[in-house]
């Protein structure tokens, strides 16, 4: 065989692969997304029902008595925790980025730079239980109470704080996680900018701010789009960390950032056992399903960057 | 004129003469840059010995000499761009008007003096937004004015024509050419005294350079211009006066048909008739 045929082989290996596990999936979850249809989706009730009872029949279906799913709760906390995760880490991971390339010597980029990269190679559980142990007692007891205190009359903002774990522990915890994988990127991006735009800006009599926010952050959109869209893939699949601290909400949404959430993918997990006792197997296959949702959502994410970078390639190139 | 003073030691007493007249008119002139015994170093490498030069108001002083002489530093160091290394240190004084260059604030010393460099550098923007860049961040010009501002900038570019019915366009849409005139209206648009222009020719076709050329005779009615430049014949062709730098010394300055036709130096004449360089 030769070498072109060996790796456009390993490639097709590679690409299919991603077919193959959403093929299976919802090969597997096919029975349950006849059974829930579209409420599914919309319905906030995620129940196993009697499970010591004898299964009944349903649209040509064996369930246990009184079981029903519905994810809506699970759709809510896993966009709200990653939008707002976003929120907090563009903004810093931006400001990072721009601080590294600019503010700081070669020599201490290179240290600080390093500690960022650590950062993103901490295993998710390590946050979680950091999260855990330190930053719930502290936003329980001080930060939410305050909050509520002094920006209660912002729309979610009031209402009870909360013990600490919810949507807002998930949103900062989150954005602890995927900051690194923004700032590094668009750390490389600034720094690997030609000087030349640099200095064009300087020449005009921009600040050292000016020429970093003005010019070359723009000259960087595509990057910083990029680096946002994998942070949002990672924000919306992470389960440990979250599992630790997100409350674990069954069939509630949130009324205020402090509520408990859960997410699809902790879900998943936390979930997983329960369902196995489901002599049916349709609380499984109704788990399936739920990761099937979270892999369109992922791949609705994923295919909505691609267009805007499309569109943003689109004007860089003068073509509009 | 220290140079020219002490370049005229060499020579007949007739050349004396004529190049003492030359000095006078120099010093009658109005005088933009005073340069005096600037040492600049990068680190512990010396670029600059000791160089002093006058450049005269609303003229086109060019500079050339062969690549590492430091004709470019010298350039960079009129607007403190050479401050944007690290490492950079620069000795003795330089006049804009009468203001002292290092002392003055860098911004609005970059302001006043404006640049233009080697290869076209327009910001990933519109064709507006970047004429727009420098009046905007200096708080010049907004709204109608702003347009009108970008309007003249690139009109006095040669560019207008060419552009205005594409001014949303990104500016990377433009020929090479074309980038270098926007690259010189957006130096314009924030109304410098002093442009200068590091070798802004050198990567553009013999056209794209002829515009260019044409444009900056143009500019000197409210601009003084300094060009470094590695092509000795656009210096005869645009330039008043002409300094010659080697090894980071200005070996020559003089106006520019004296120093082409008889140069003082012998380096100067073995540069300018091609012996080396």
């Amino acid at each position: 065989m030769s070498f072109r045929r060996f790796v456009a082989l390993l490639g097709s290996i590679v690409g299919a692969t991603l077919i193959v596990i959403v093929a299976f999936l919802a090969l597997y979850a096919w029975p349950a997304v006849r059974l829930n249809g579209f409420a599914f989706l919309t319905d906030n009730n995620w129940n196993l029902g009697s499970l010591y009872a004898n299964p009944i029949t349903v649209h040509g279906q064996q369930i246990m008595p009184g079981a029903h799913y519905g994810i809506l709760f699970l759709i809510v906390g896993t966009l709200l925790s990653t939008m707002i995760a976003l929120l907090i880490a563009v903004p810093v991971g931006v400001g990072a980025a721009m601080f590294l390339a600019e503010g700081v010597s070669p020599m201490i980029r290179t240290w600080i730079s390093l500690f960022v990269e650590l950062l993103a190679a901490i295993p998710s559980v390590v946050y979680g239980l950091w999260g855990y142990v330190v930053v719930i007692p502290f936003l329980g007891h001080h930060l939410f109470p305050f909050l509520v205190e002094h920006l209660g009359f912002i729309p979610f903002f009031g209402g009870a704080a909360g013990s600490g774990y919810g949507l807002l522990t998930c949103g900062f915890v989150l954005a602890l996680m995927i900051v690194p994988l923004i700032t590094a990127t668009l750390r490389d991006a600034l720094v690997s900018q030609a000087a030349s735009l640099h200095e064009g800006a300087l020449a005009l009599g921009a600040s050292r701010f000016e020429a970093q926010w003005g010019v070359l952050l723009p000259a960087v959109r595509r990057v910083l789009i990029g680096s946002s869209i994998l942070a949002t893939g990672r924000a919306l699949g992470e389960t440990m960390a979250v599992l630790m601290i997100s409350g674990n909400a069954l069939n509630y949404l949130p009324s205020n950032i402090y509520a408990p959430i859960s997410t699809m993918a902790s879900f998943i997990v936390s979930q997983l056992d329960s369902a196995l006792t489901d002599p049916t197997g349709m609380a499984v296959r109704s788990l399936a399903e739920v990761a099937l949702v979270l892999c369109v959502i992922s791949i609705i994410v994923n295919g909505f960057a691609r267009l805007l970078l499309y569109y943003e390639g689109r004007q860089s190139a003068g073509v509009m | 004129m220290e140079t020219v003073a002490k370049i005229a030691v060499k020579k007949t007493e007739d050349e004396k003469a004529e190049r003492v007249m030359t000095a006078q008119a120099v010093a009658q002139a109005a005088l933009k840059i005073q340069v005096s015994n600037l040492n600049f170093y990068y680190g512990s490498y010396q670029a600059l010995h000791d160089v002093s030069l006058r450049i005269l108001s609303n003229k086109i002083t060019a500079l050339i000499g062969p690549s590492g002489c430091g004709k470019s530093t010298f350039l960079r160091a009129l607007n403190r761009m050479s401050e944007t290394l690290r490492g950079t240190r620069a000795t003795g004084e330089i006049l804009l008007g009468q203001e002292d260059v290092f002392a003055m604030d860098v911004v609005t010393l970059r302001r006043r003096v404006g640049m233009v460099f080697q290869k076209p550098n327009p910001f990933p923007k519109s064709i507006f937004d970047n004429v727009a860049y420098g009046p905007r961040i200096n708080g010049l010009a907004h709204g109608t004015s702003l347009a009108d501002l970008v309007e003249a900038s690139l009109r006095r570019a040669a560019l207008w024509d060419e552009v205005k019915d594409h001014l949303r366009k990104s500016a990377y849409a433009l020929s090479g050419g074309q980038q270098q005139r926007l690259c010189i209206a957006r130096a314009l648009a924030v109304n410098p005294e002093v442009l200068l222009l590091d070798e802004p020719c050198s990567a553009l076709d013999p056209i794209a350079t002829a515009k260019i050329e044409e444009l900056l005779y143009a500019l000197t009615d409210t601009c003084t211009i300094v060009i470094v430049t590695h092509n000795m014949q656009q210096a005869a062709r645009v330039s008043e006066h002409t300094g010659f730098f080697l090894m980071g010394k200005l070996i020559e300055f003089n106006e520019t048909s004296l120093l082409f036709k008889k140069p003082a130096c012998k380096e100067t004449e073995d540069y300018i008739t091609g012996r080396f360089g």
